[in-house]
């Protein structure tokens, strides 16, 4: 049954909400300060509850929370630099 | 047996073991790691002996102490207890001196080992009160959750990416289900349907039920365990795309050794990708205990998942257990159909090609020693991948009504008998 949400995107928009990310640096990117960027360009609280760099790839679950909006910049943003960014519910689609 | 939990205790984090209520949740609030259901072994240690599970009817329900539902079944009762096979004209042509097929292909009712899962997923979500099932999928699970939600009389919602092949999407709306397809590519479908699953109260089975829902794999092992006759096998090769079966045989395994079930014993468990999709067996073979993400591209698409949830924990099982893993190219998939087909007259689906293909690999390399026993997990029907094969097994010949051309045909096929 659905809940009481409202039937039309916009007016979520600026609603706050939380999204729980995986975030996956490639090599170049590892050494970069990419969460901190990201909180000074997105008006976004950042909170980071695990993480593992090795020379191969850099790992790093992230608690973003703002408006739905500007987590959907954030997310196109490090899309963009080449990090992969998965909703920690990853494989929501299966085979 | 308690009302309210059966023999479960709780779910637990599977990185700082934290403990929380038996709900439809599935991560950790503090590391994000994924939750596991606990049990209560001494509880099932009294309820659940060898001949307990021998009177009970033939279906992965005979197990269901360990099964993460609190009181009896009530969705897919009949799912599961299918054949286990001696192969012994494959077990010649790979090589080996004894070889199983534990025979998914003819799971009821939507022909894979999905209904294992889904079988527990939406029993636990009645017992918790949902009356809307959900699952993103490409295949198999749509299937299933389609097929056992109409029969429990639930309202099922499916979702899947858009551009799919019709067969599977007429093989998840003959059920009555709501399908939609999701326009976009698979990264932004795969967010779209964790914000969905967040926001609407529904059982998204492998999401807030993931914990439930993963342990009905555990059933297949239990299966093969009871029919080699209480024993686990030396080898077990099991097809990979979240690693979440290859983790959960190897956990059937240790749980019936824990109860006494079976004799302590030395096993491996090893793992096949298609070489499309491979991020678990490529860190495998390169002794690493993290994957490297990568993007699909294979004829096996019920293995096609890029960033493999459990691929982690499945690498640890097998570093654990000296398993190996390994993967095939889409020729060698449909080599190793054929050959399951030709060998033993059954019809596995891509997924069930990669399990062969490995096998033949791991076995010809030695790290399955020839004089050793193995049993092949095949997963799913062929008849649902039927695409994957057109142009590859050959035709047929055909003649006109007459004895003379049916003759002639004979003649030049016992002069070169490959022609056949
Ligand atoms: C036929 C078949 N075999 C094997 C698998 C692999 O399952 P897992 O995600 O548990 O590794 C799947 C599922 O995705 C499947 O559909
Ligand atoms: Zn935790």
């Amino acid at each position: 049954m659905a809940t009481k949400t409202k039937p039309n995107g916009k007016s979520e928009k600026n609603q706050p909400q939380s999204t729980r990310l995986w975030l996956m640096f490639p090599p170049k990117l590892i050494t970069r300060p990419i969460v901190w960027e990201l909180g000074q360009k997105f008006p976004l609280v950042t909170n980071v509850r695990q993480a593992s760099v090795t020379d191969e790839i850099g790992l790093v679950s992230l608690e973003l929370s703002g408006s739905r909006g500007d987590i959907k910049a954030a997310i196109k943003w490090m899309e963009k630099l080449g990090i992969k960014v998965e909703p920690v519910e990853i494989n929501v689609i299966e085979s | 047996m308690d009302k309210q939990t059966g023999f479960m205790k709780a779910l637990k984090c599977r990185e700082c073991g934290r403990e929380y209520p038996l709900a439809a949740t599935h991560v950790c609030e503090f590391d994000f790691g994924p939750l596991e259901v606990a049990y209560d072994y001494d509880r099932i240690k009294a309820s659940m002996t060898r001949s307990a599970i021998q009177s009970r009817s033939k279906n992965m329900w005979r197990y269901r102490e360990l099964l993460p539902v609190a009181g009896e079944p009530t969705v897919g009762c009949e799912v599961g207890f299918t054949p286990l096979i001696k192969a012994d004209r494959l077990a010649k042509r790979l090589g080996i001196r004894e070889l199983w097929i534990k025979n998914d292909a003819v799971n009821y009712p939507t022909l894979s080992f999905k209904d294992r899962v889904v079988s527990v997923a939406l029993s636990r979500a009645k017992e918790l009160g949902f009356t809307t099932v959900a699952c993103a999928s490409t295949g198999n699970l749509a299937n299933s959750v389609a097929a056992n939600a109409a029969s429990a009389g639930l309202k099922a919602y499916v979702f899947i990416p858009s551009d799919l092949e019709l067969g599977k999407v007429l093989n998840s709306l003959v059920y009555g289900a709501n399908v939609v397809g999701i326009k976009g590519h698979y990264d932004e479908v795969n967010r779209l349907c964790a914000e969905i699953a967040g926001k609407y109260n529904w059982a998204f089975v492998n999401v807030n039920m993931r914990p439930y829902y993963a342990e009905g794999s555990k059933s297949m092992g239990f299966e093969i365990i009871e029919q080699l006759g209480w024993k686990i096998p030396q080898h077990t090769i099991v097809p990979m795309a979240s690693g979440s079966l290859l983790t959960k045989i190897h956990k059937s395994y240790q749980e019936m050794t824990k109860l006494g079930l079976v004799s302590d014993a030395e096993y491996s468990v090893h793992g096949a990708q298609p070489a499309g999709c491979s991020p678990i067996s490529v860190a495998q073979k390169a002794g690493l205990d993290f994957f490297k993400p990568v993007k699909p591209n294979t004829i096996a698409k019920s293995l096609a998942i890029g960033t493999p949830a459990d691929g982690f924990y499945a690498l640890k099982v097998m570093k654990e257990t000296g398993g190996a893993a390994d993967d095939v190219t889409d020729d060698e998939i449909r080599d190793g159909i054929k050959l399951l087909a030709e060998c033993e007259g059954i019809f596995t689906e891509t997924a069930g090609g990669v399990t062969v293909g490995v096998a033949k690999k791991l076995i010809a390399s030695g790290k399955i020693p020839a004089n050793d026993s193995a049993v092949l997990c095949i997963t799913g029907n062929g008849l649902k991948t039927l695409d994957a094969l057109v142009g590859h097994v050959g035709h047929t010949r055909e003649i006109r009504p007459s004895l003379r051309e049916f003759e002639a045909l004979i003649e030049a096929e016992t002069k070169s008998p490959t022609a056949a």
